[in-house]
């Protein structure tokens, strides 16, 4: 009895206030009329700057105002006073989890513009694949860490940034930074992979695979994990498909479209790998898409060390190509191209081009217009996160405000895409 | 021994003119153009958008077919033919993308670039070079020399205002038919034969001319450098805005290059009409004085003052010099159309009937029959025309003025014992006397048109906002017509130059002109 009183005085001093037992009917009812709250821009478990203007009936959203924007940096408008290999860096910034993916993209659209896609260096777009595939598992584990750390699994969220963290020093010895590489160039990469590459990622991978079934054990039969997870932010075929939704959560939806099977490019012919269909369309299954993506990107990189060919990283054309630095000292030809490709940028006839790629969200697109300079007319990104975005509000309205956390995850809104 | 024979059979009678005789039709790259008779294949190429490579062709300049940069094939002839020198005939069928001249082009190329320093790092002419340009767009390869290039002098003193490269020269010519065509004086030439051809001057000779400057500008490469602009300002970092020359009454029509509100050089653009392609080297100097001596912020009594203060001091001055009848106007034959047109208006409202012109004392010296003039005065022209268009009488006796408003900061007459409102965008002059100076544009800073001596009146567009608290003139003007109660109402130079074209008579009906934007050099291709 006195355990109980001591139990309950504790009660009263922590909440300051009577136990819910205690209360009377009337203090018991919430008030009937709705409430607006902010939730973000800034929030520890929002994904980026976004804010979220909730309407809220007690615990339940009734309308959720999606305003992204914040983290606008006028990519589009920037890549017009910038050369078509300036753009890299832009691009780096999109979706700052996977920039590799963003780099290929642009230079995929201007190369078709030049007529060069299919000249590229088997090398080139064997390395091009690698690091793609690495940036998308890089894209993955940060998605699911991040979002598992939101629901309390934070031991997920450090497994998962420690493996991530090996795949980034892997590409950091590739380009030479951490995060914004600027890796690839219009007609290849900037430079080949460093020595002893292939076995290195070949050892790391064994070592991310072994997270991944670490993680798979921690969260797949987790109550709490699939209780938040399951049925939850619901999106069916149809409405995946009438939004524009494409990539993990497009599949989670059972939608069977992946740009690298759907419209091959590059080398994904060559390679064997699956694209793992979802049935319920829920945040569950978007986790478990994301999950299979990463043995399949391992599993394309696997084949990846297998087969790529040695040669040349870069095409021999001119037109795009930088002369070898020792030409570019020694003699005036190389010094001239040297210079009108930094100064002037790359002459790209007029014309546009639209390319798309399988991003690390889905389907990433650039277009890009010509009039004949060395910088775009216009460029123009479709950038699966804010197609994604826009179905946030459906998503979240009906749910709990604590369910927007795990959607909001599982949509993977990356801001600097978002908001391009 | 001598062979008597049949001589050789006279040339067949030429064709029958074609009815329409002033011009021919031919075919380039098949595609038909009609030119006028006598107009070269490259130009003619240049009607169809197709650019065919030169380097010693300037349409300004007489033909030498010298660089052999731009031949061309033309069917039924054996050779190929440099297509500035070759006139379009009748019926003519020209290719310039086969193989043959393809292949003949690039060889020249290489054969030019073969001495060429590798200098584009620190070459003043990289961005805009014209061997740059043709290299990359119409070569591309890799060098293939394996022996050391010529070594000529780097840095040879021409003259006052150019400095050659002997090795980055590649001998086009186009300097030396520049000093004879539009200095008339053969200053330069070159020297010496083969590989050790150099341009030089006589012995004991520079390169002097008052046009010495547009050898710069045509020079495709480097080699000559203007003194003024070497080693200041990258080229292609540059913006370009097109406005008229302020340095006299000529108005040559130039671009003013500019980076982050500063101007860097002035350099001539094309109107057949006033400059052709060239200018003085005089009016190229003229940006220099965009940054001196000049008034930021308004004065009053010789003390910093904010706008209101001054146009209200200097309003009260008016009113009360107006109330005595000794107010006067000095309009300036250095300032705008607009600017003098306000500033003539507001004359009338106030009442008065005589103005005052400040301008420059003409240089007899200067005139040479070409593009200098004595007159230095950049809008003489104008003002007297918008002064017999509002009936103003101009006049030099200050008589009786107790206060002035002048335009500008040039003025001949004697101004002790009266005081000045001056609109200025320089102090110095009559400027540092005033009771009350009003910052105003100057003529980079400025959106508006002059007119030149031969009547045209010309669009100048502003390259960068006015300098500290200055406000174009016109706008100063306005501000002390309100504060005066006159009924003034113009809010852009536009309604001003419309507003001034419905008064003057001579002006009537001519179009405003849009708001050029200033052209990035970087982008705007090398235009060599």
């Amino acid at each position: 009895m006195a355990a109980t009183r001591d139990i309950t005085s504790l009660k009263q001093l922590v909440l300051g206030r009577k136990d819910v037992q205690d209360l009377i009917d009337e203090e018991i009812e919430l008030p009937p009329d709705l409430m607006t709250i902010n939730m973000g821009p800034s929030h520890p478990a929002m994904h980026g700057t976004v804010r979220i203007v909730l309407t809220v009936d007690g615990e339940t959203i009734v309308k959720g105002d999606v305003q992204p924007g914040y983290l606008h940096r006028c990519f589009e408008k920037e890549s017009e006073y910038a050369t078509y290999t300036q753009v890299f860096p832009y691009t780096d910034r999109l979706n700052y989890v996977s920039p590799m993916l963003n780099n290929v993209g642009w230079a995929m659209a201007v190369e078709k513009l030049m007529g060069l896609t299919d000249q590229i260096p088997k090398r080139a777009e064997y390395i091009r694949v690698i690091v793609g595939e690495i940036s998308r598992i890089t894209d993955h584990l940060t998605c699911i860490g991040a979002s598992a750390m939101e629901l309390g699994a934070f031991a997920v969220f450090l497994f998962f940034l420690k493996a991530r963290e090996w795949l980034y020093e892997l590409l950091e010895k590739v380009s030479g930074a951490r995060l914004t590489h600027s890796y690839v160039r219009i007609g290849g990469v900037v430079k080949d992979l460093p020595e002893g590459f292939c076995d290195e990622l070949s050892y790391n991978l064994d070592q991310v695979a072994k997270v991944i079934v670490e993680v798979e054990g921690l969260l797949n039969a987790n109550k709490i994990f699939r209780d938040r997870m399951a049925g939850i932010g619901k999106l069916t075929r149809e409405e995946a498909i009438a939004t524009g939704c494409v990539g993990p959560i497009a599949r989670a939806a059972g939608v069977d479209y992946d740009v690298r099977k759907d419209y091959p490019y590059s080398v994904y012919p060559e390679l064997e790998f699956d694209v793992p269909v979802g049935t319920t369309g829920d945040c569950l299954d978007r986790y478990l898409i994301r999950m299979e993506e990463l043995k399949q990107s391992m599993r394309i990189l696997r084949q990846c060390i297998a087969q790529i060919p040695g040669g040349s990283v870069m095409v021999d054309d001119h037109r795009v190509a930088l002369p070898p630095k020792r030409d570019t000292y020694n003699t005036i030809e190389s010094m001239i191209r040297h210079f009108k490709h930094i100064v002037d940028g790359i002459r790209v006839p007029a014309g546009e081009a639209y390319t798309f790629i399988e991003g690390g969200n889905g389907e990433l697109g650039f277009y890009v217009a010509a009039d004949g300079t060395g910088r775009p007319y216009k460029a123009y990104v479709r950038s699966p996160s804010f197609v994604h975005l826009s179905t946030a509000e459906k998503l979240i309205t009906g749910h709990f405000i604590a369910d927007v956390v795990p959607i909001f995850g599982m949509i993977n809104m990356i801001g600097g895409e978002c908001d391009k | 021994m001598t062979v008597v024979g049949t001589p050789p059979a006279p040339p067949a009678a030429p064709p029958p003119l074609a009815p329409n005789t002033t011009t021919v039709t031919l075919t380039i790259d098949g595609q038909p153009v009609t030119v006028p008779k006598g107009t070269n294949v490259l130009e003619a190429a240049k009607e169809l958008g197709i650019d065919i490579p030169a380097f010693c062709y300037h349409p300004g300049l007489p033909i030498v077919a010298q660089c052999r940069q731009c031949l061309v094939a033309v069917e039924k002839n054996p050779k190929l033919q440099p297509s500035c020198q070759q006139v379009c005939g009748e019926g003519m069928v020209v290719h310039t993308q086969d193989k043959q001249s393809t292949l003949a082009r690039k060889q020249m190329l290489e054969f030019t670039l073969l001495n060429h320093p590798i200098d584009c790092p620190i070459c003043d002419k990289a961005g805009e070079c014209t061997l740059q340009k043709l290299y990359f767009e119409a070569d591309n390869e890799d060098s293939r020399v394996d022996v050391p290039k010529v070594e000529k002098a780097k840095v040879v003193d021409l003259g006052p205002t150019v400095v050659l490269d002997q090795e980055r020269c590649i001998l086009c010519s186009r300097c030396i038919r520049t000093c004879d065509v539009v200095a008339g004086e053969h200053q330069l030439e070159f020297a010496h034969r083969g590989e050790h051809e150099v341009l030089t001057t006589a012995p004991g000779a520079q390169l002097d001319n008052p046009y010495s400057l547009n050898t710069v500008d045509v020079c495709p490469v480097g080699a000559l450098t203007a003194k003024d602009f070497r080693f200041t300002m990258r080229a292609w970092e540059l913006e370009a805005t097109p406005t008229v020359c302020n340095g006299c009454a000529t108005g040559c029509n130039v671009e003013l290059h500019h980076k982050d509100e500063r101007a860097w050089r002035i350099v001539p653009r094309h109107n057949p009409a006033v400059n052709k392609y060239w200018m003085c080297d005089e009016g190229r100097f003229t940006y220099h004085d965009l940054r001196e001596q000049r008034l930021a912020g308004a004065i009053v009594d010789g003390l910093p003052a904010g706008w209101d203060r001054a146009i209200a001091y200097a309003a009260q001055r008016i009113t009360a010099a107006l109330k005595d009848n000794g107010l006067a106007v000095a309009l300036s034959a250095l300032a705008g159309n607009e600017d003098n047109f306000a500033l003539a208006q507001l004359a009338k409202s106030w009442g008065l009937t005589r103005v005052f012109v400040g301008a420059l004392a003409p240089i007899p010296s200067r005139a040479d029959g070409r593009l200098r003039v004595a007159d230095v005065n950049p809008n003489t022209a104008g003002v007297a025309e918008i002064c017999r268009a509002l009936g103003l009488e101009v006049t030099t006796d200050v008589t009786g003025v107790k206060c002035l408003v002048m335009l500008g900061d040039t003025l001949d007459v004697e101004v002790t014992g009266i005081e000045l409102i001056a609109i200025a965008a320089h102090e110095r002059g009559p400027v540092i006397k005033a009771k009350a100076a009003l910052p105003c544009a100057d003529w980079a800073e400025r959106a508006g048109t002059i007119t030149n001596n031969q009547g045209h009146v010309q669009r100048q567009h502003a390259a960068f906002p006015p300098l500290g608290h200055a406000i174009p003139a016109w706008e100063a003007v306005v501000r002390l017509a309100q504060a005066t109660s006159v009924k003034m109402s113009f809010t852009h130079v536009r309604e001003v130059f419309v507003e001034m074209t419905n008064t003057v008579p001579a002006w009537k009906g001519s179009p405003w002109v849009r708001e050029a934007r200033p052209l990035q050099l970087r982008f705007a291709g090398s235009r060599g």
